[in-house]
């Protein structure tokens, strides 16, 4: 009995596990490598400024002409003094106009200053010359409310709300009379001209920042011409500049930068590889950080993302003679960071986004092999036995009952 | 060492003994409980580690705090595992100094010969079968299976476990190749465990003297004369008895 109740009870517990262990295989052939593209799903909103959306210049408020407005503020020295004591000027020139893209496109004054009516102006106060720009700045969203929507989801607009008032404004980085032309009226896209000059007018604020992308292998290129580079923009989006101090920025920051070092056509332009995600990905750290990424935004992690090992603003070239990451004691003392104990042996346990091979990384190639090997040799053979075997079984399980039914017979007779 | 059945209620039915011979030791039977529970939490805890890209996977590990939980649970069955791999090891050392360990475990030509017989004659080369000792060859293939895959399995866990340690002394490259071996070799042990162990001691007959200890000696004649005979099994003088070792 108590035999019985034994087996029947592992028989039930054997059951459950088989099915346990037959479920978790089934789902993970049905559901294959999908980290990668998962990493390179969302995107962060590329720079594409709206062509065109200024072209409509047929609005009814065209009812005083830009000359009224020079008569008085095309004279250099017309200024007012503000409640703090600084001096606005009021003066615009006219070919400083005349020559911006509002200028060129046949925008008046009034379109933007509307609240001036006729003369004499309504009163203006202003507490200084920043709260002037802050109380005039409003006026850019009439003809670009989608961008300037997008900013104030910026982390610009929070730390304003948060009383920063010098936090950027649409004028800080677009000027409020000279604006020019960004992007390509035919295509859409930033011309190269503007790429190139992006970090200067983050440079405005983020002095430091930029001292440090310019040493950087994309900032030293940009500054030599090169718009293949990313500019602050492609990492940290136009309009709406997220917070990158985030957990969430930092989860998705090597989809950020597989943005380029996955496209193949770029990469073989400098003879890079485009597997440095796959093979993060496949690594301790890229994994749980693409899990994570996937799961749990905005989950903290202290897993290594790109910028941890190549730096954030003054990343440099790998094969650079005194920074380059390919210099073991370099990667040492990025390891060391999380890995306190880690010695000079260590750096090499990362495969430097290398796929193993008999070359590079003999061991990994060797016991992959084996494995190869093992799997189809040994468990196949195993396999085959097995199969075997049962079909004896079933075999001689038929035949069990036909021979004790001839035996009967023998016996009767 | 025997177990008989109590006697019939009624006198008209013929008593029928049944005899059962003692197959493996509580030791022996608590070893394979613990190894088979260290398995279970093993596979359960690796196995979303090692397919982290399938959807359950990443159910199990969404956030940082479940994967240090499932990490946690991973490590401790690992100890105890450990544990258990070196109190075999100690305990086999120590049979083996005072020349009591039994070799009957141990791999000889006879288990070739005999897995070479039984493919014949499962193959229909050959109507004969061949009879086996106390461990079939197919039996001591699991246990040595077992036995090389735990190793692996250990040995590359500790590696993953401190990096830093072991590369204080050993090149860096060891620690992939470990991670290869250890993700691989589970794999690996799941597949030979469902398609070779469970199928033999389940489907094929079912054999459960490892948790209950005891072999009936009907199964034993079947499946392992060598050993019944050299118990004295079928001896006219000990049929009752089946007395063993």
């Amino acid at each position: 009995m108590l035999n019985r109740h034994k087996i029947s009870l592992f028989i039930l517990g054997s059951g459950i596990i088989t099915l346990a262990i037959a479920f978790s295989f089934a789902l993970a052939w049905l559901s294959p490598g999908a980290s990668a593209a998962a990493l390179a799903q969302s995107t962060p909103p590329t720079p594409t400024p709206q062509a065109g959306s200024a072209t409509d210049t047929s609005t009814g408020l065209l009812s005083i002409d830009d000359q009224v407005c020079l008569d008085c503020h095309g004279t250099p020295g017309l200024t007012m003094t503000l409640e703090n004591g600084e001096v606005l000027d009021l003066t615009v020139s006219a070919e400083e106009h005349r020559v911006s893209v509002h200028g060129q496109m046949g925008y008046a004054c009034v379109q933007c200053h509307t609240t001036v009516g006729n003369y004499p102006h309504p009163p203006f106060q202003a507490a200084s010359l920043r709260d002037a720009s802050l109380q005039l700045y409003p006026a850019c969203q009439r003809c670009h409310a989608s961008q300037y929507e997008l900013a104030s989801d910026s982390v610009h607009a929070t730390a304003l709300e948060n009383g920063n008032l010098q936090a950027a404004i649409c004028t800080d980085c677009h000027t409020a009379h000279q604006v020019r032309r960004l992007n390509d009226p035919e295509t859409g896209e930033l011309t190269q001209e503007a790429r190139l000059a992006i970090p200067e007018t983050c440079a405005k604020c983020h002095s430091a920042i930029y001292e440090k992308y310019l040493t950087s292998v994309h900032g030293s290129a940009l500054s030599e011409g090169n718009a293949d580079v990313p500019t602050c923009i492609d990492c940290h989006g136009v309009h709406n500049i997220e917070d990158p101090t985030t957990a969430s920025f930092r989860l998705n920051s090597p989809t950020m930068c597989s943005k380029c070092h996955t496209d193949s056509e770029l990469m073989a332009k400098y003879g890079l590889s485009t597997n440095v995600l796959s093979t993060y990905v496949a690594d301790f750290h890229g994994t749980t950080v693409a899990l994570f990424e996937k799961q749990s935004p905005d989950a903290e992690t202290n897993k290594p993302v790109c910028y941890d090992c190549h730096g954030i603003h003054d990343i440099m070239r790998v094969d650079d003679p005194d920074h380059g990451l390919q210099a073991s004691e370099n990667l040492l003392v990025r390891c060391q960071r999380c890995h306190p104990d880690a010695t000079a042996n260590f750096p090499t346990a990362w495969l430097s986004h290398y796929i193993p091979d008999r070359e590079k990384y003999p061991l990994v190639y060797y016991v992959n092999l084996f494995y190869k090997i093992l799997i189809p040799a040994l468990l196949g053979g195993m396999a085959v036995l097995v199969a075997l075997d049962f079909s004896a079984k079933v075999r001689s399980r038929r035949r069990k009952p036909e021979v004790t039914e001839s035996d009967a017979e023998v016996s009767h007779d | 060492m025997t177990q008989t059945n109590p006697p019939p209620a009624f006198q008209t039915i013929p008593v029928r003994t049944e005899v059962h011979i003692q197959r493996f030791t509580l030791g022996q039977r608590w070893e394979h409980a613990i190894l088979f529970l260290c398995t279970i939490v093993l596979l359960l805890t690796g196995l979303p580690q090692k397919y982290r890209d399938a959807s359950w996977s990443q159910y199990i590990l969404s956030t940082p705090e479940r994967v240090e939980l499932v990490r946690q649970i991973h490590h401790i069955a690992a100890l105890v595992l450990t544990a258990l791999v070196i109190y075999h090891l100690g305990r086999a050392i120590l049979l083996l100094a005072r020349r009591r360990l039994p070799g009957n475990m141990l791999i000889s030509w006879q288990d070739i010969r005999d897995a070479w017989k039984m493919t014949k004659h499962l193959l229909f080369l050959s109507k004969e079968k061949p009879v086996y000792g106390k461990y079939n060859f197919e039996q001591k293939v699991t246990y040595w299976f077992i036995f090389f895959g735990v190793g692996i399995m250990v040995v590359t866990g500790f590696v993953l476990w401190f990096p830093e340690m072991w590369t204080r002394f050993l090149p860096g490259g060891i620690i992939p190749a470990a991670l290869l071996a250890h993700s691989t070799e589970a794999s690996v042990a799941a597949v030979f465990i469902v398609i070779w162990h469970l199928f033999h001691v389940l489907i094929e007959r079912l054999n459960l003297s490892m948790f209950t200890g005891w072999l009936n000696a009907e199964d034993m004649r079947t499946h392992h004369l060598l050993e019944y005979q050299r118990l004295g099994g079928d001896n006219p003088d000990n049929s009752d008895t089946g007395d063993s070792q």
